[in-house]
């Protein structure tokens, strides 16, 4: 059986019914999705098949066929980022990063699909992923930048978004 | 100080994003074994047998680790701290919580240490459990800890936190209203992304290389030396990548077990719970208990505070003596309350034993607190950001444990959370302060409770 990863073709060793998730961690070393539940719920196994999101957990790879996976690692190297990379960096949408991988392909879609800057819109995207660290207010806005097309300064933080100042604390 | 104030870029946030952070389910060992746990199915039994054998004999199956395999079985998190140690690493004469562990697999692969796991021969006979900490002081309540129902070990060997101040008697006497309240928080999953994962790999210099998730390592470094008996320098902890903590990743939860199954099988090995591994058996943020009766004045004083509070720590003592001490420090809150009368217990109930999460200890308090200032104000037909602001900790008053108070921030907290909320406050309260009381806002019950910042 083949399998095509980023450009890549591989012959595999797993069976039919080994999951994708499995076959990409454990086979091919690609680790970038990651087993957050192994049941479909939290969104942090997702890859993109034929460039839709996909829970790799529980597609089996037999039903991937000649479809082509893209995941993190096929996106862009520290050198050259992709777009959905630099906007979490920048951003600051990543906190511990378990999710991160499963999000960007998300977003990434998202945006591939001609996804706009629209708050409930980009949720609604984003719906089946789980973050417990960041409460996913600088992730929507990460995707909306990439949405706006906005260029990323990589040596800065951005603002957060909807912060005020509270206080007068001195 | 180039850093403060400056929008830097995190320093692991290109790894982040391109997939290349090596958490501990990311690191590969040629060789490694995977682990799987036999846990107790009920909440609350005697172990009456334990027999491994068959399951040793499987083929794949390489190392199984039971009470019996452990050096020093016993060894409280807290041992620093003077909290003596109750729980056992792996279960030996009883079980106390639904999930607890009582033997450890490491086999070629998930499937056999799962079937070997399940070729185990358990024999349990079921007790009564507790699960409700109400019922733990009943007279007919079972007895489920070695020291009774709640923890016993506080300094001079109490058997709560209790904290006198002033004159509780006073207070309920001089009081125009009693406003009563219970608040009953439940335990909270922490629920990481990245479930409890362990990798351990024996070095031929007689070393363990434990790839860790915890989010204290060298806490966790100390835990697993006790265990197993060894000098700090058989061990070499690879950490500080945490998928996800919250609290929860601050027990050792996977470390210890595998490092024996490496030793015994002299093999690597891995453990990673299941999602519902970690919901089931992995510690939660504890629920509480509370009572508060607070003795206040028409005009808004809290005169004087009396509280219980049941502190469900689970089946184990672990951390909670610690957290409950933190919450009877903060029991009144962001508030001064002169008179005070606290009585709090660590219970120990039949589920899984509760730990760290986010401010633990005081998140429960504050909710109590907070919800039961803006009763008081219902009680009393005040506005509940006045009845706030005057009872505020301001610069020289003393906390419950008689700390005082050299930066307190809730008079401006208060004042900037009613100008969001458009919330018109009258010109006495808008430019109140925090410095130190004086004229109207040091009635004589708080004179006394005064104390100077300069010393502290």
């Amino acid at each position: 059986m083949n399998l095509a990863v980023n450009g890549t073709a591989h012959e595999l060793e797993s069976g039919p019914l080994t999951s994708l998730l499995d076959v990409l961690r454990e086979e091919l070393g690609i680790t970038s999705p990651k087993a957050g539940c192994e049941q479909g719920g939290c969104g942090a196994c997702t890859v993109l098949v034929d460039g839709e999101p996909r829970r790799s957990c529980l597609l089996p790879v037999g039903a991937v066929g000649e479809a082509e996976i893209t995941t993190v690692e096929g996106l862009g190297t520290p050198e050259n980022l992709a777009a959905v990379q630099q906007a979490f960096t920048h951003h600051y949408a990543a906190q511990c990063g378990f999710c991160t991988s499963g999000l960007m392909m998300a977003a990434h879609a998202y945006v591939a699909h001609g996804g706009t800057a629209d708050q409930d819109a980009i949720a609604e995207a984003l719906g089946g992923h789980v973050c417990r660290c960041t409460g996913y207010v600088k992730i929507i806005a990460a995707v909306a930048a990439v949405a706006r097309g906005d260029s990323f300064d990589l040596a800065t933080t951005a603002a957060s978004p909807g912060m005020t100042n509270i206080g007068g604390v001195r | 100080m180039k850093a403060v104030g400056a929008r830097l870029p995190r320093y692991d946030g290109v790894e982040h994003v391109t997939g290349r952070t090596t958490f501990v389910d990311d690191v590969r060992v040629p060789g490694t074994l995977w682990v799987k746990a036999l846990r107790s199915p009920v909440h609350r039994a005697d172990i009456t047998g334990l027999d491994t054998s068959a399951a040793e004999s499987m083929p794949g199956v390489h190392a199984i680790v039971s009470w019996k395999d452990v050096p020093l079985l016993e060894y409280g998190h807290l041992a620093a701290l003077g909290i003596p140690a109750d729980e056992p690493l792996l279960a030996k004469d009883d079980v106390r919580y639904k999930g607890q562990p009582i033997a450890v697999v490491a086999a070629e692969d998930e499937a056999t240490a799962q079937a070997a796991v399940e070729a185990i021969k358990l024999d349990l006979n079921e007790q009564p459990a507790l699960l409700d900490v109400r019922k733990a002081f009943d007279s007919d309540a079972p007895v489920i800890h070695q020291w009774g129902n709640w923890y016993n070990h506080f300094e001079a060997e109490m058997d709560r936190r209790q904290i006198r101040k002033g004159d509780i008697d006073w207070a309920f006497e001089h009081a125009d209203t009693i406003v009563q309240g219970v608040y009953r928080p439940a335990a909270i999953e922490h629920v990481p992304l990245e479930t409890q994962v362990c990798q351990v790999v024996p070095e031929a210099n007689g070393r363990l290389t434990i790839y860790s998730c915890t989010q204290a390592l060298y806490f966790s470094m100390g835990v697993v030396a006790a265990h197993l008996q060894l000098p700090l320098n058989r061990l070499k902890f690879v950490g500080g990548t945490v998928g996800g903590g919250f609290g929860g990743k601050v027990d050792t939860a996977t470390e210890t077990m595998c490092s024996l199954l490496a030793l015994k099988s002299g093999r690597p090995v891995k453990w990673r719970w299941t999602r519902e591994e970690e919901f089931l058996c992995s510690s939660t943020r504890a629920p509480w208990h509370m009572e508060i009766a607070d003795a206040v004045t028409k005009d808004g004083w809290i005169l004087g505070r009396k509280m219980l509070t049941l502190h469900d720590s689970g089946a184990y003592a672990r951390f909670s003596p610690y957290g409950l001490t933190k919450h009877s420090f903060h029991h009144t809150g962001a508030y001064t309350i002169p008179n005070l009368a606290f009585d709090g217990y660590a219970v120990f109930t039949n589920r899984v034993p509760t730990t760290a999460m986010r401010g633990f200890g005081v998140t429960s308090i504050s909710f109590a607190t907070e919800t039961h200032m803006s009763r008081v104000a219902d009680v009393l037909g005040l506005d509940p950001y006045e009845v706030r602001l005057k009872n505020a900790n301001r610069i020289g008053d003393t906390s419950p444990n008689r700390v005082v108070y050299t930066d307190p921030s809730t008079v401006p907290t208060i004042q900037a959370i009613a100008e969001a909320m458009g919330h018109e406050l009258p010109a006495d309260y808008r430019t109140m302060t925090r410095h130190t009381r004086e004229g109207e806002l040091l009635p004589e019950h708080l004179v006394a409770q005064v104390g100077n910042p300069e010393d502290h």
